[in-house]
């Protein structure tokens, strides 16, 4: 059969082969998931990736992108359906089955062991005698790495790696096991933009040394640029697949999104007086090596400033030194009126700072206590919550009825466990409490991570209604689309130091990315 | 923090947990009666009967109680903050000796017995303020600490009742008696049923509201629960940490000092046969609650005292106590998993 | 002043003690390796000096007490695996849980088979086992090589560790258990198999260390034989860094205190008949404090040490 895309059936919107042919890589039949809480993940999904390409899937968060592609990595175990590798059907019980298949995949979160060197965790792949040969282990790094021109040095720790290089590492242990296909999850989302054209090359350095490669993205311009065909899911359901040739942005915003919601227009705030100010801030990590360097910032009243950088340049360390988590070791940190250089957490919050964590599950709620406990964690200690350290029962219950219905979170009951709470309720929750405290100053950490489009359109809302009511609010977020949305003003972080800063009118991509990566 | 007159899915739950529990124990140890050849049912009623067979036995059973009771009523406030006091022994021991010491110290009286009970608690207190301590401070693995102050304290208590505090006119290493009117007070004539049990019940109602009503119980729950979230709050974790650890010694000591004033009079080797231990098991079985804990502390006060009846009726040896103890434990651990798949599978539905 | 052969009993005496603790902190290094805290230990070993000990007394062999020390150690840690690996329960508490039911279970088939509950003394047991020639050596040969067969096991078990867990499949692969019990499992590792097989070890080594408490050192049985040492083996894990090397110091330090601490009345004869003296006996027990307080300080074990795989 024909192979030119431009002339297959695959146009159509389900692939109608049976996938015995010999020319698909992998090819899917009637994938069926469904999680034990009721998400259909997959439903009746048929796709057909073809040797030698490069093949975007792309649909929004919860569109079950990366659960279709845990399926054929052999993480997850599909209800239903048949997965066909070579034209020849096969049972992938797990990832190393798969790996034995010619299939590695790039997770979001690496799956490397930070702890271990470079060598350690290819070894730890490669190894099936009993006895490690770590000889040989460095002789095929040697001779992988030098083929794809990759430069690194086996002995380094991956914790001390940066991100775009840990990325390289997982690649690299990909190619080590000889796999041919290769499944990259959201590959950029860690990466800057200058980051991404050459992490772009190396795609192309793959494809032409014959790997097969499908990169899962939700970014339309992405799939655009480097992909053959794209296959868009939405709901767990493939709604077509096409040739990149055929397609444009608003052939596949209109695929992606079901009733295109309409990006808000993001007025800029009126900014006033300043409200926290970070003078030379001086912060160690966990290990104690400095990770935020004589940083200096300001956050007035009404005004979003954004926080751009690469993950692991001192943003969590900023925060956490801010909100009283973590020992500042020179520097201050002031609210309008006060000092709160490491104060205690909760001086810090009566007096006004209010934080949206990015870890929510572990830091941000008690996923085991109910919502109307969790929605009075920051008021329970002071009336009228609690008189002489006696709670007020019947308060807490009627605050916590009061923010449900306020910011319409999904529960049952108010005492419900959060556990049993969906991610963008959970964020809701957060919020609701974050946002019913009063202050003047709010932290939010990537406050829309792994939300749906909905649920991140929502909270964006509340920020910027916020900011209209004269809050202050400091952004943290490694969704540069995010940023230049919302932010009033762009300060880029680096090495723990703003290195840049950028009103959202004069917005320079280029220098931004560079300013990203410490290039100035 | 659910409304009071419905019984909510959560307390469903303990309550079925805290059941099965109880049931596979009992299946394990009639496997055992069976394999040594005696009558199971036969045995649990003669176990019954040794525990509330007339007003003695009863009586007997409460006073048995009492000790376990205090103890476990602390462990349980420690253990819902997730700090693991396995110390209770060593601190139930160096409360009655400091008791002890105060009491005769001073003499007879009532005063004498309320600063008895004052300073065993703070002794109990003393000995668990070390390992918390460490565990705030340091980071140290609070188990291992108050596992190793056990050996210390009860080694201490040894020596102190084998030199400085020995008795000069008993043969064996114990201390001297306490004034006999500083004793606590027998409530019910002709039983030794003293007023330790009025105290021991009465402490469930106070940690029960210190543990539901005030924000010391939440943040104690809220860092049990997740500590990460705690610091988050603005909730003081070590001292959190710190407080639950000491207050659990507080009631171990208040319990050891309890067990001299009102039963044995005076501190010897065998003044506790392990009730830090099984306050342990207690607080599980209760699973943290004070309502739990005292319940869980009758069965367990009930299976010590009905052994001994079973001891001489059917030739049971003392020591099948420590192996319903034992299963005790891990049934209740294994009892959560057990309901979960119990659930999915529909055969059990709360 | 203290005599030259005082110094000599002391460091062999050392070794002979630190037998038990090397034994059970190797098996104790090798589960926290793979994220195993397992405070059931204590409750390992005790099985094991039990079932040595009912095995060699009613089979009249030392060996068949040997392998059902083994035994015993192995069906502890393997009931902690269950709690802990397959049901996916706290470390900690299914720790105690298994402590609790071994001392019950020992406690009370102790009472069943012996009259009075009082074990008798064994005929004859593991005892020194001088090596040819070596044992000739001037010093070394009486400290060293005069042991009986379990210290020379604890010494040679500490390089094989050492191996088992950097020169081997099985211990990178543990080792990645330990500190990612996630991911080790995303990369195809069986972390329920891995995490059993870690433990079959540890229950041997445990089982071992206080098998040779009845079958070679005290010659009978009694349910506070174990006293604290599964909790100091522990600490040993602690203090040496989850190092086998440092492990066999750790050892060596609490050994020297027992044997110093049982030992004192010889070595100051001038204080033996003082009452001070007995105080001595909680000397092993404040070191291993003192030495948690000194050494054991935020020190960064696996990093998913005792952590349920749910809770990640």
């Amino acid at each position: 059969m024909a192979i030119t895309p431009l002339s297959s059936p695959f146009f159509n919107d389900k692939e109608q082969d049976n996938g015995k042919d010999a020319e698909y890589a992998v090819f899917l039949k009637g994938i069926t998931k469904i999680f034990p809480n009721g998400t259909v993940a997959n439903h009746d999904v048929t796709l057909g990736i073809l040797k030698g390409e490069v093949h975007a899937i792309l649909g929004e968060n919860g569109a079950g992108k990366t659960t279709l592609m845990r399926i054929i990595s052999g993480i997850l175990k599909p209800d239903s359906g048949e997965i066909l590798i070579d034209g020849k059907p096969v049972r992938i019980r797990d990832p190393m089955e798969a790996s034995r298949l010619g299939i590695g995949m790039v997770h979001q979160h690496f799956t490397l062991i930070p702890e271990f060197t470079v060598r350690e965790n290819i070894a730890l792949v490669l190894a099936t005698s009993g006895w490690l040969n770590l000889k040989k282990v460095d002789e095929k790094i040697t001779s992988v790495s030098k083929s794809m021109g990759l430069e690194i040095d086996p002995d380094s720790k991956i914790e001390s790696l940066p991100i775009g290089k840990r990325q390289q590492v997982e690649i690299l242990r990909l190619l080590c096991q000889d796999v041919k296909i290769l499944i990259l999850d959201e590959p950029t989302s860690v990466l800057t933009p200058i980051e991404v054209d050459s992490f772009f090359r190396m795609i192309r350095d793959l494809k032409s040394s014959g790997k097969t490669i499908v990169l899962i993205t939700h970014k339309m311009k992405e799939a655009l640029q480097i992909s053959d065909r794209i296959t868009v899911l939405r709901a767990g359901r493939v709604i077509k697949t096409i040739p990149t040739s055929e397609a444009n942005e608003a052939l596949l915003a209109s695929l992606v999104v079901e009733g295109m919601i309409p990006a808000t227009v993001v007025r800029r705030g009126t900014p006033g007086a300043p409200v926290l100010r970070v003078e030379s801030l001086r912060v160690s990590d966990d290990r104690g090596r400095p990770a935020v360097d004589g940083l200096s910032l300001v956050v007035r009243s009404g005004e979003i400033v954004g926080i751009a950088g690469v993950a692991g340049n001192g943003q969590k360390e900023l925060v956490e030194a801010i909100t009283g988590l973590r020992r500042v070791e020179s520097g201050t940190v002031r609210l309008a009126l006060h000092d709160i250089t490491n104060k205690p957490t909760r001086f810090i919050i009566e007096r006004g700072i209010s934080y949206i964590p990015e870890d929510r599950l572990h830091r941000g709620v008690i996923l085991t206590m109910g919502v109307h406990e969790n929605l009075a964690l920051k008021c329970i200690g002071k009336p009228p919550m609690s008189r002489k350290s006696v709670i007020d029962r019947g308060l807490v219950l009627r605050n916590a009825e009061n923010l449900i219905s306020r910011f319409s979170i999904k529960v049952p009951d108010p005492c419900t466990s959060v556990e049993n709470l969906s991610g963008g309720n959970i964020q809701k929750l957060i919020v609701a409490r974050e946002l019913s405290n009063g202050g003047e100053v709010l932290i939010a950490e990537q406050p829309t991570a792994g939300l749906d489009i909905k649920a991140s359109e929502a909270v964006h809302q509340e920020l910027v209604a916020l900011r209209s009511k004269g809050i202050g609010i400091l952004l943290v977020s490694s969704d540069l689309d995010e940023i230049i949305k919302l932010s009033d003003r762009i300060c880029v972080i680096f090495g723990g130091r703003i290195v840049g800063e950028f009103v959202p009118e004069n917005l320079d991509i280029e220098r931004l990315s560079r300013l990203m990566l410490g290039a100035e | 923090m659910t409304n009071q007159l419905v019984i909510s899915r959560g307390t469903k739950r303990s309550i079925v947990r805290a059941l099965l529990s109880v049931a596979l124990t009992l299946v394990a140890t009639s496997i055992i009666f069976l394999i040594n050849n005696v009558n199971p049912f036969l045995a649990f009623i003669y176990m019954f009967q040794g525990a509330f067979g007339d007003i003695n036995l009863l009586s007997e059973t409460l006073i048995r109680m009492t000790p376990i009771l205090i103890v476990s009523l602390g462990l349980a406030v420690s253990f819902k903050c997730k700090i693991w006091n396995i110390g209770a022994e060593g601190q139930l021991y160096i409360g009655a000796m400091l008791g002890t010491i105060v009491a005769i110290g001073i003499g007879g009286g009532p005063l004498a017995l309320l600063a008895a009970l004052v300073v065993g608690a703070l002794g109990g207190l003393l000995w668990a303020a070390g390992p918390a301590l460490m565990k705030v401070k340091l980071g140290i693995n609070e188990v291992i600490t108050t596992f190793l102050m056990n050996f210390v304290g009860i080694y201490l208590v040894q020596w102190m009742i084998s030199y400085p505090f020995r008795s000069p006119d008993t043969l064996f290493p114990e201390s001297a008696a306490i004034p006999s009117t500083s004793a606590l007070a027998v409530i019910l004539p002709r039983t030794r049923l003293h007023l330790g049990v009025v105290l021991a019940l009465a402490l469930v109602p106070v940690v029960y509201f210190l543990l539901e009503r005030t924000t010391f119980g939440y943040k104690v729950k809220v860092v049990g629960e997740s500590p990460e979230a705690a610091r988050y709050g603005g909730i003081e974790v070590g001292r959190m940490i710190f407080v639950s650890l000491i207050f659990s010694g507080l009631l171990a000591g208040l319990a050891g000092i309890t067990e001299v004033m009102g039963i044995q009079h005076r501190v010897r080797g065998s003044l506790s046969p392990g009730y830090g231990y099984t306050g342990i098991v207690v607080a599980l079985l209760g699973q943290n609650n004070p309502l739990g804990v005292a319940l869980a502390s009758l069965f367990l006060a009930a299976i010590m005292n009905g052994s001994s009846t079973l001891a001489w009726t059917m030739n049971i040896p003392m020591g099948i106590v420590d192996l319903m103890q034992g299963l005790l434990f891990v049934f209740v651990l294994a009892s959560e998993p057990l309901m979960r798949f119990l659930e999915r599978r529909g055969v059990l539905k709360l | 002043m203290i005599e030259w052969a005082v110094l000599i009993g002391l460091a062999a005496a050392t070794l002979r003690v630190a037998a038990p603790l090397l034994l059970a902190s190797l098996g104790e290094t090798i589960a926290e390796r793979g994220g195993l805290l397992n405070l059931g230990i204590q409750g390992a070993m005790l099985l094991g000096a039990f079932s040595a000990f009912i095995g060699a007394y009613f089979t009249g062999s030392l060996w068949i007490g040997l392998v059902s020390a083994i035994v015993g150690g192995v069906l502890a840690t393997l009931l902690f695996g269950v709690l802990v690996v397959s049901l996916d329960l706290d470390h900690v508490v299914s720790g105690l849980a298994i402590n609790l039911l071994a001392s019950g279970l020992t406690l009370y088939f102790t009472r069943v088979l012996f009259t009075g509950g009082v074990s008798p003394y064994l005929g004859e047991l593991f005892g020194p086992l001088p090596i040819p020639i070596l044992s000739q050596i001037p010093v070394l040969g009486e400290v060293l090589f005069s042991q009986t067969g379990f210290v020379y096991l604890g010494l040679i078990s500490v390089p094989l560790v050492y191996m088992l867990l950097t020169k081997t499949t099985f211990g990178i692969r543990l080792r990645a258990i330990g500190e990612d019990p996630v991911t080790a499992s995303y990369l195809g590792i069986n972390v329920v198999k891995m995490r059993y097989a870690a433990l079959f070890a540890e229950g041997m080594l445990a089982g071992l260390a206080g098998g040779l408490l009845t079958i070679s050192m005290f010659n009978t049985f009694d349910t506070r034989i174990v006293a604290a040492r599964g909790f100091v083996a522990v600490s040993i894990v602690i203090l040496g860094r989850w190092n086998p090397w440092g492990v066999l110091a750790g050892s060596l330090l609490f050994g020297f205190t027992e044997a110093l601490s049982l030992r004192i009345g010889i070595i100051f004869p001038e204080l033996s008949g003082a009452s001070t003296i007995q105080l001595f006996a909680l000397l092993p027990y404040l070191v291993a404090l003192v030495a948690l307080v000194a050494g054991g300080r935020r020190v960064r074990g696996p990093a998913s040490l005792g952590k349920r795989i749910g809770k990640q």
